[in-house]
């Protein structure tokens, strides 16, 4: 059972030297990073700096080999946990590339992931009834259609809808910190918007915290990050505060190969 | 050779006419047989024509033993006459006058035999280099002896070794004994055994480490003598590194009695060695009654021993009466590549039951089978393959793709798969589909003024496509004729 | 068939021998015969072991729908010999789950006698422990047995490196206007979408189990008995995974 302490201007992620391998090549090199309670970080820079890679090492993808460094979520050893405990932990990455699965109902899976969750936690299983209550409540917030819930896991949904699917998602479960890897690609700019504010609606409180991984700055209009990072090499080059983001649409990244 | 000259157009043009065999005639050469039948005597009589060294001979007469306790396999959709195997004769060769050095000393009737087969050995304009002129060394077996072979000198300098089998095993005996056998088992199949026991000549090619063949390398296989059995042995070993591609064709001429050809073709390449064996096949089928026509039972087997090696067969198979064929790789190496690409026409009485074996044993080995059938008049075509993945061979992956075409409802087409799978990692796709020339597609081709038997070769073609893409410039455009003239008649 | 049946037997090649010697001799083979323009449909659940054969013949424009869970005893086969008149239609949806040593199979022979016949099989299997699944199949289209329309989907899921997975999808056509297609696939479950479930917090049995009940719920769709069926698949794959 994970307790949840109080965490108002806790050290929500805590990342120290990381180094991960993904088929034995190195891709992070040394990164650290630290994230309180109620921030929103972003984290920037060229294809190929391993953005991606932090995300998935972060949630436990297999193949992501961290071989080197420490990760603490709310004071726990994150790395020492499989990915599903790190979803129960209150950790949710929000996929560059949403996975479809045929077959599987999206509110089936909805239940079942969120029941898991509840389990390790130490809470009873949500009925039905209550289930479907909050999905509705959350898919009408995104202003995506109940049907599309009933259809299997985003299969046959456009890149939009697979984003928007993803922000459904991270609604029901209501997680502490979200990842969200590349969230705003492939979205139109009405798409970016509703995004946009389900990312603010859902995540910007205290007790949360959201780190964005973007190529763009183009999300960071409607999501306003406390602290931007430069990832290139495998490794933060540069921090800022929200002024570095547009230094970086204007500038580019190719000066800052560290 | 840039292009594959049908030398007699006129006579081309006749035959196919009347969709007569283009090949179906007879030279006049004299020949040296064997006394017929098989026995012991048999096979010391060829051992001894060939100057074998004793444990040629030995391996010959255990093969022949063996094959007398095994039985004719009888599990394909085949319907095989029962073959007499003491009414044939075992050994034919062309009297030779000396040894050959060049294809100037070959007897003016076997070059006149080449040229109207269209067969492009014309060494000097090669060697006169020709701009654009690929490269193409001929060792051609006329009935079972090779009797000329060129390029000698060039391959030579690369270190390719590229001789008739009973040369080899006089000259390079220890490489001959490690490989003979190994890869087609003595004991694998009752023809195999017998091949064994009577093989009368053949190819050897070895590649050393690190080359690259400077050229193709073929061989043009000839039944001529009357109720002569083929028995051919090819043994090809490429070592490290090494890259060859081998081009096998044969025709026949029209004999009413049946004849029996059981060859056998091991192929090994080590690490990170390529094999490309490319045959297209065209023995004589039988004339439109379903009288006379080649027995064509091959074993063909490759040993992808070493890591990442590849050995690719592509055939074309239009001839022969029956037709009995698995060529098959065994992928031990790990990441070794396998790939099978076939088209095997049927028609009038024909009867192919083709295929290919991929046994996945090394990790990572990955195959790939395209077998494209196209069965026509009262023919029957069968794919049978087998997809086997062992325990221990992690991440395997395999794609196949049947497809048949049907021209006529009196033929039948099928298709057997065997897929056995023991590892959890591995990938294993099979598609197949079975389809006719629509109607629409016949009129709308002949509407833009195709007749029918050129819009027919059209669309066969067009389904044959992705196979006939792998076969060399050389024969690639033979075997798209091919097609063409193996199905004519059957439509309309 | 009055002798034990061999290895060189194509429809015993994969079999459970000595577990079929204890079986042997086999009941006869059940006899059915659809009327024309009728349609039965009939669930096989095969829990306990042994071998089901039936032979069925569809008159004219008749349908047979068969819904087989194999899952159960050393050996299970259900085998079915189906001969199909104009205008008939066929289906099979079947789901083998075996673990441990079990070896299971599905054998049929579906025979398009006649024109305007259609069949569709349907072939999931899930495989764990050192069991074996076998799918043969062969579909045989008669001469003049004109517009057949067949079909066979066969996939297998392998759990473990010691299971087993044999498929044979047979085509025999003697007839040129015809849609004869199969598909066979065997592999592992996606590692991208076991991640993806994970990283919602499904355990790893949790979304394993799940993915393997969407990839065996072809087998049930339309079955009047599906929650059942589905409800016993579910209990074999928990047992299993």
């Amino acid at each position: 059972m994970i307790s949840t302490p109080a965490l108002q201007d806790l050290t929500m992620l805590s990342i120290t030297n990381l180094h991960a391998n993904v088929a034995d090549k190195p891709i992070l090199k040394g990164l650290s990073l630290s994230i309180n309670a109620g921030e929103i970080h972003a984290i920037m820079g060229p294809n190929g700096a391993g953005k991606s890679t932090l995300g998935y090492t972060l949630a436990g993808r297999p193949g992501y080999d961290v071989t080197d460094g420490s990760v603490t979520f709310l004071g726990e050893d994150l790395l020492a946990l499989a990915p599903h405990e790190r979803a129960a932990a209150g950790l949710f990455l929000g996929f560059q590339y949403p996975v479809e699965i045929p077959g599987v109902s999206n509110v089936q899976f909805l239940r079942e992931s969120l029941n898991a969750q509840r389990k390790l936690r130490g809470h009873d299983p949500l009925s039905g009834a209550d289930f479907l209550k909050l999905a509705r409540a959350q898919a009408d917030a995104m202003g995506m259609d109940m049907d599309m819930l009933k259809r299997p896991v985003n299969v046959g949904f456009s890149g939009g809808e697979k984003k928007r699917n993803e922000m459904v998602q991270m609604g029901i479960i209501d997680p502490k910190l979200a990842i969200l890897d590349e969230t705003d690609s492939g979205l139109d700019i009405d798409a970016l918007r509703v995004v946009g504010d389900g990312i603010n609606r859902i995540m910007r409180k205290p007790d949360k915290a959201v780190l964005l991984i973007t190529h763009y700055q183009r999300l960071l209009d409607y999501v306003q990050p406390d602290f931007v990072h430069v990832l290139a090499g495998g490794r933060i080059v540069r921090s800022g505060g929200p002024e570095l983001a547009l230094e970086l649409e204007r500038e580019g990244y190719k000066d800052l190969a560290a | 050779m840039t292009d594959t000259p049908i030398k007699d157009q006129a006579a081309h043009d006749a035959a196919a006419r009347v969709a007569d065999y283009e090949h179906g005639w007879s030279a006049d050469i004299e020949t040296d047989f064997a006394p017929k039948g098989l026995s012991e005597e048999t096979v010391r009589f060829i051992s001894a024509k060939k100057n074998e060294p004793d444990w040629m001979l030995d391996w010959r007469l255990k093969a022949f033993r063996m094959w007398q306790t095994m039985e004719s396999p009888d599990w394909a959709k085949l319907n095989v006459p029962p073959i007499d195997y003491q009414d044939a004769y075992y050994y034919a060769a062309p009297k030779a006058k000396k040894t050959l050095e060049s294809l100037d000393e070959v007897d003016p009737e076997i070059l006149r035999v080449y040229e109207k087969l269209g067969i492009p050995i014309e060494e000097q304009k090669v060697l006169a280099g020709v701009e654009g002129a690929r490269k193409v060394a001929v060792d051609a077996v006329f009935d079972s002896v090779s009797v000329a072979t060129t390029f000698r000198e060039e391959l030579k300098k690369a270190g390719v070794i590229f001789l008739s089998i009973s040369e080899a095993i006089r000259e390079y005996p220890e490489l001959v004994k490690k490989w003979l056998g190994r890869i087609v088992p003595m004991r694998d199949n009752y023809f195999a055994t017998l091949n064994c026991a009577v093989f009368s000549d053949g190819t050897f090619v070895y590649i050393p480490e690190g080359v690259r063949c400077p050229m193709e390398l073929s061989t043009y296989f000839r039944i001529n003598a009357e109720n002569t059995g083929q028995f051919e042995r090819t043994l090809i070993i490429a070592d490290k590194g090494s890259y060859v591609s081998y081009l096998e064709g044969c025709t026949a001429p029209m004999r009413d009695e049946n004849q029996l050809h059981a060859a056998v073709v091991e192929l090994v390449a080590m690490d990170d060695a390529e094999i490309k064996y490319s045959t297209v096949q065209n023995w004589y089928p039988g004339n439109s009654e379903g009288l006379g026509g080649i027995y064509n039972f091959v074993t063909k087997r490759a040993l992808c021993q070493g890591n990442r090696s590849k050995v690719s067969w592509t055939q074309v198979e239009t001839g022969s009466a029956i037709t009995w064929k698995y060529p098959s790789c065994v992928l031990n190496g790990d990441d070794s590549v396998g790939e099978f690409y076939s088209v095997a026409v049927t028609n009038n009485y024909q009867q192919a039951d083709t295929g290919t074996k991929m046994i996945h044993n090394g990790k990572r080995t990955r195959s790939t089978i395209v077998s494209k059938g196209i069965t026509a008049g009262k023919s029957n075509g069968t794919y049978r393959g087998l997809v086997r993945v062992a325990a221990q061979a992690d991440g395997v992956r395999n794609f196949t793709q049947c497809d048949s075409l049907l021209l006529g409802d009196q033929c039948g087409a099928h298709t057997v798969p065997y897929i056995e799978v023991k590892n959890p990692s591995a990938q294993i796709e099979h598609e197949a589909t079975t389809s006719k020339i629509s109607d629409d597609q016949l009129f709308y081709a002949m509407q833009r003024g195709l007749g029918q038997e050129e819009a027919v070769a059209l669309i066969v073609n067009g389904f044959a496509k992705e196979v006939l893409q792998q076969l060399p410039m050389e024969f690639a455009v033979e075997a798209q004729k091919l097609l063409g003239i193996s199905l004519e008649g059957s439509v309309g | 068939m009055t002798n034990l049946p061999t290895r060189r037997d194509e429809a015993w090649r994969y079999a459970d021998l000595d577990a079929l010697a204890r079986l042997w001799p086999l009941p006869a083979a059940e006899q059915i015969i659809v009327p024309e323009g009728t349609t039965l449909s009939r669930v096989i659940v095969q829990d306990t072991g042994g071998v089901h054969q039936i032979n069925l013949i569809l008159e004219r424009g008749a349908q047979a729908l068969f819904y087989v869970l194999n899952c159960g005893g050393d050996y299970g086969r259900v085998d079915l010999s189906v001969t199909l008149k104009q205008g008939a239609h066929f289906s099979l949806q079947a789901a083998q789950i075996g673990g441990d040593s079990q070896t299971l199979e599905i054998v049929t022979t579906v025979t398009h006698a006649e024109p305007d016949a259609t069949s569709r099989q349907i072939v999931r299997s899930v495989l764990a422990g050192q069991a074996t699944g076998t799918y043969l199949g062969k579909v045989a289209v008669a001469k003049g047995a004109q517009h057949t329309d067949s079909e066979q989907s066969v996939k297998a899921m392998l759990l473990d490196r010691s299971a087993t997975a044999n498929a044979k999808p047979e085509l025999e056509i003697f007839a040129d206007d015809v849609t004869c297609a199969h598909g066979c696939a065997i592999g592992e479950l996606d590692a991208m979408a076991m991640f993806y479930l994970q990283c919602r917090g499904l355990t790893p049995a949790d979304a394993k189990t799940l993915l393997l009940q969407a990839f065996i719920a072809e087998a049930f769709e339309g079955a009047e008995q599906a929650d059942d069926l589905r409800q016993r698949a579910l209990a074999k794959l928990e047992s299993v995974v």
